[in-house]
């Protein structure tokens, strides 16, 4: 949007129902999402950045106080403002807690597209910001050859370079430990399926699935999707990759841009239009899948459209818990502990599915670690924006953990990352591992001793379902 | 925090000053920081603070009170917010003094059954800090997952199982308090019950913040009941439900807890985050709990299921396991905050009456929702009469707020005459001072007001609540315009 564009929005009825709104553009917070919300406080004990500044405006009944004061003139869109809008860590997790059901989330998103047209970033977090959310993530080729140079970075000497100058040295502390746990580079399922349409289940296909493989996911993480569609095949499941599926836009709405989030949303709403069933690997883009037609309030037609995409989004754990799954006859003779996502567990409802995947993997010894579902801090790409609440969320989850897991398995790339950083940070044991690999690991166990893949008895799938 | 946001940003001495105290991180005075404070629980009246301070002990408490009192500052005491009448809302500019960073768990004596906590520790967090040895704290105020145990002794919070075991007062044992000149004073330190002379400790727990600032708690904890056993019943009329109440008490069972919800209320916690699956066209349901020795729960159990065949229940169970017991139980604790699934503001009212007067009143009510034309829902601990009429409203609408005010004090009226009071666990605050005279004459306010006084000579702690304004009790009721 040019900047006269802009400038003759804000001189147009700022909001609907209410003239002394200090929203002046469009797609503001919903008066309706704020009206649910009592100011009972009884979200006060699930939010991270409560509990670690015990102030209230960063709370969510606080945050949702000051966003609905904008509404009411009482406050502007400022630096003040941003301050708590931004610190919200977007996990969710009041959203569990909440009586009302009051979609805070939603609002603090909202509220955040208000700030970043009334506030465009500045300077250097201005290039960064942009470099990364509309330079690489969206683009399937830039990104690929961003792994490319991290897999350079790490085969040819260069890391260990780097290591041993102390170059690191001038980086800030946060980016060094990020440095320090980043996962090797493997081949992405993008270039190894380039040419392939469909890859075919094992034995008799029961259903096509689509699967959504993400873009940081596809390079930091490829193993994992490749693992997925192992798993995936492995139960009768032919899968498609769809050529023209984006990055899912969560980071972008995150950060405030919403127009970008859009752009994003509609190509893979298109990109997925014949699949049945989209299959996604992790939380946080299947939770941003899954509200998509949030994004289109003020636009009947994509919202429809939306609707009928999201419906067909699926977490990979949930996909496989609910269409049954083969217990793989494999052990895997390990200590493991489960972490909830966020966007899983807040986001999506999907807290028993994968635990019931880990304990159905022969040898696992499970146990559940206290506050599994608090935020690891991660949050998309708050480690990097706000490192210091980030840190200090962090040090309270690895308290959590318990001391002799050798494994803590979760569903969401980002949280992986954080996790690792913690483990390491703490020097604590555990290795961090997405649930699904496990699975894998155990299938791929079982083919070496020659078990047959892809036949589920009736019973066992009733036992799943069950 | 930064203290001064711009570089010539001039920073009023007191916030400097008290800076000084807390330090400069502790200190919240910016407009935008101090408006999520302008109210707790109770939102119809708004007030902006001077400042939020954080102070993260006893001393760093007594410091900013002694300040306060020398400069002639108004302060109040505050914890999670959630309290339901307004008791922590700066209706004088006050500076708030904030305790939810002391908030530790210092000692836990099994032997004693005594634990001792800060003001900030969170109800719930101390029965979860000692049940894997088998022992919790008895007092459940239905905020209890995030509301202080500071802010429990201000309010002398009562909850759900307070029909057997008591409010907060039964469980406490001694205190740490700042009064409102700055002394540290400690009372019963030792935790011995019943210490002679004067129950000092009785006069403080539900003074309501006007007394002194509480900065240590020692609390009595129990022994887990050896057994439990949760009842749900449906009732098609709410006589019928009243009737069961009042039985079940007089065939000789104390239960641990005697809940009744009606229909609009099951509308609310239906549509709020923990439904249930309750029939939305009963007029009221029982949550009835016993337990105590193993033996003896299921005779207990036959007792309570007969007295509701004998009025007509439509549908009877008893919770199959721990995980059906907890969903109830999240249905009915999260209640108050459901409300805002149907409605954008509600007020929740908390008369006592006599359970025998239980139909009458509730009689009563409908008419007072009939006259207003708003929707009042009921929640309330049935088994001690203890009524929450949740009156909902739109304060968007012009008129309304006042109008939900009105039906709030008639409710409370038709408490007091049917012999009831005006509070039973939600404290007076700000929300109920007025209707303290359908139930004390004015020497006995001026009596109590006396005490206050002995504390509280300047008044400057926590002013302008729990008690009418003598000279100007008609405007009181105005609705305080929002900052």
């Amino acid at each position: 949007m040019s900047l006269k564009e802009k400038e003759l929005l804000k001189n147009s009825p700022p909001c609907s129902s209410n003239s002394l709104s200090n929203y002046l553009w469009e797609d503001h917070p919903d008066e309706e999402k704020w009206a649910d919300c009592v100011h009972c406080g009884m979200c006060l004990e699930s939010c991270p950045t409560y509990l670690e500044t015990g102030q209230e405006q960063h709370s969510p009944r606080g945050r949702v106080h000051l966003i609905k004061s904008v509404a009411e003139g009482k406050l502007e869109v400022n630096e003040q403002f941003m301050d708590p809008v931004f610190q919200c860590l977007d996990c969710r997790a009041c959203t569990t807690a909440c009586p009302a059901d009051v979609d805070v989330g939603g609002l603090i998103e909202e509220a955040r597209g208000q700030v970043r047209q009334a506030m465009p970033l500045k300077g250097v977090k201005r290039v960064v910001s942009s470099f990364f959310l509309k330079g690489i993530f969206p683009h399937q080729s830039r990104l690929q050859a961003a792994g490319g140079l991290l897999k350079f970075y790490q085969k040819s000497g260069l890391q260990k370079a780097v290591r041993s100058t102390g170059v690191l040295r001038m980086m800030p502390n946060h980016l060094v430990e990020m440095e320090s746990i980043m996962p090797e580079i493997h081949r992405s399922t993008h270039q190894r399926y380039k040419n392939v349409d469909v890859i075919p289940a094992k034995g008799t296909p029961k259903a096509q699935v689509a699967m959504l493989k993400g873009c940081i996911m596809d390079v930091m993480f490829s193993d994992i999707n490749q693992s997925t569609i192992n798993v995936l095949i492995h139960n009768g499941n032919d899968v498609v990759l769809p050529k023209n599926q984006t990055c899912c836009g969560a980071l972008h709405i995150h950060a405030g841009d919403r127009e970008t989030g859009k752009k994003l949303a509609k190509q893979n709403i298109e990109a997925f239009q014949d699949a049945q069933k989209v299959v996604v690997n992790a939380a946080g883009c299947g939770c941003a899948l899954k509200e998509y037609p949030e994004l289109f309030r003020h636009d009947p037609e994509w919202k429809a459209r939306a609707e009928a995409f999201s419906k067909k989004v699926e977490d990979i754990s949930k996909y496989l818990y609910d269409t049954g799954y083969e217990k793989p006859q494999s052990a895997i003779n390990k200590r493991i502990t489960y972490h909830d996502a966020c966007h899983l567990a807040h986001g999506q409802g999907v807290r028993h599915e994968p635990r019931q995947l880990l304990k159905d993997i022969p040898g696992v010894d499970y146990v559940e670690q206290p506050n599994a579902d608090t935020c690891c801090g991660s949050a998309g790409i708050y480690n990097i924006t706000n490192p210091e609440m980030a840190s200090a969320v962090l040090e309270r989850k690895m308290e959590n953990i318990p001391n002799d897991v050798e494994m803590i398995s979760m569903g969401n790339p980002g949280c992986m990352l954080q996790m690792a950083i913690g483990v390491q940070k703490y020097g604590r044991g555990g290795k961090i591992v997405h649930t699904v690999q496990l699975l894998d690991w155990a299938y791929q166990a079982d083919a070496k001793k020659g078990v047959k893949a892809g036949v589920i008895s009736e019973k066992e799938e009733r036992e799943n379902r069950s | 925090m930064l203290l001064a946001r711009k570089k010539k940003e001039k920073i009023d001495p007191d916030i400097l000053a008290l800076s000084k105290i807390v330090g400069a991180k502790s200190i919240l005075h910016h407009k935008e920081d101090l408006l999520s404070y302008d109210c707790d629980g109770f939102t119809i009246h708004k007030a902006m603070p001077k400042a939020v301070i954080f102070p993260k002990n006893t001393e760093e408490v007594a410091a900013a009170v002694k300040y306060c009192a020398d400069h002639t500052i108004p302060f109040l005491a505050r914890g999670a917010g959630t309290g339901l009448s307004g008791g922590a809302i700066p209706l004088n500019n006050e500076v708030i003094i904030s305790l939810v960073k002391i908030k530790n768990l210092l000692s836990v004596d099994y032997e004693n059954r005594k634990a001792v906590v800060q003001p900030g520790f969170v109800n719930l967090k101390l029965t979860n800090s000692i049940s894997h040895k088998g022992y919790y704290y008895a007092p459940d105020p239905s905020s209890q997952y995030v509301c202080t145990i500071g802010g429990n002794v201000a309010e002398n919070a009562g909850g759900a199982h307070c029909l057997k075991y008591g409010v907060t007062t039964n469980h406490i044992l001694g205190l740490e308090v700042v009064l409102p000149d700055g002394e540290v004073i400690e009372i019963s330190p030792n935790g011995v019950l019943d210490t002679p002379g004067y129950d000092v400790l009785g006069i403080l727990t539900g003074s309501e913040g006007t007394l002194g600032i509480v900065t240590k708690i020692i609390v009595r904890i129990l022994k887990n009941p050896e057994s439990k056993k949760t009842v749900l019943a449906y009732f098609n009329r709410v006589e019928d439900g009243s009737q069961a109440v009042s039985d079940i008490i007089s065939a000789g069972i104390i239960p641990a807890a005697l809940e009744m919800m009606d229909q609009t209320a099951i509308e609310g916690v239906e549509a709020g985050a923990f439904p249930v699956g309750h029939p939305p066209d009963i007029e009221a349901l029982l949550l009835i709990e016993v337990d105590g020795v193993a033996e003896g729960i299921a005779e207990q159990i036959e007792q309570i299921l007969s007295v509701c065949e004998n009025h007509h229940v439509r549908d009877v169970k008893v919770a199959r396991d721990e995980e059906e017991r907890g969903r109830w139980w999240a249905n009915r604790k999260t209640g108050f905050g459901a409300m805002g699934a149907i409605s954008p503001d509600y007020l929740v009212q908390d008369g006592v009456i006599p359970r025998s007067k239980l139909p009458e009143v509730l009689e009563e009510i409908r008419a007072i929702n009939k006259k207003y034309n708003l929707r009042i829902a009921n929640i309330f601990h049935a088994g001690d009469g203890n009524l929450h009429p949740l009156i909902l409203f739109d304060s968007r609408i012009e008129g309304e707020t006042e109008k939900a005010l009105l039906a709030g004090t008639a409710c409370l009226k038709a408490c007091a005459d049917a012999g009831g009071s005006i509070t039973g666990e939600h404290g007076v605050g700000i929300e109920k001072k007025e209707e303290m005279r359908f139930i004390f004459s004015d020497d006995e306010l001026e009596a109590q007001t006396a005490i206050r006084d002995v504390f509280n000579p300047d008044n400057l702690l926590n002013q302008g609540k729990l008690f009418p304004t003598p000279s100007k009790c008609m405007d009181i009721k105005k609705v305080v315009k929002p900052i």
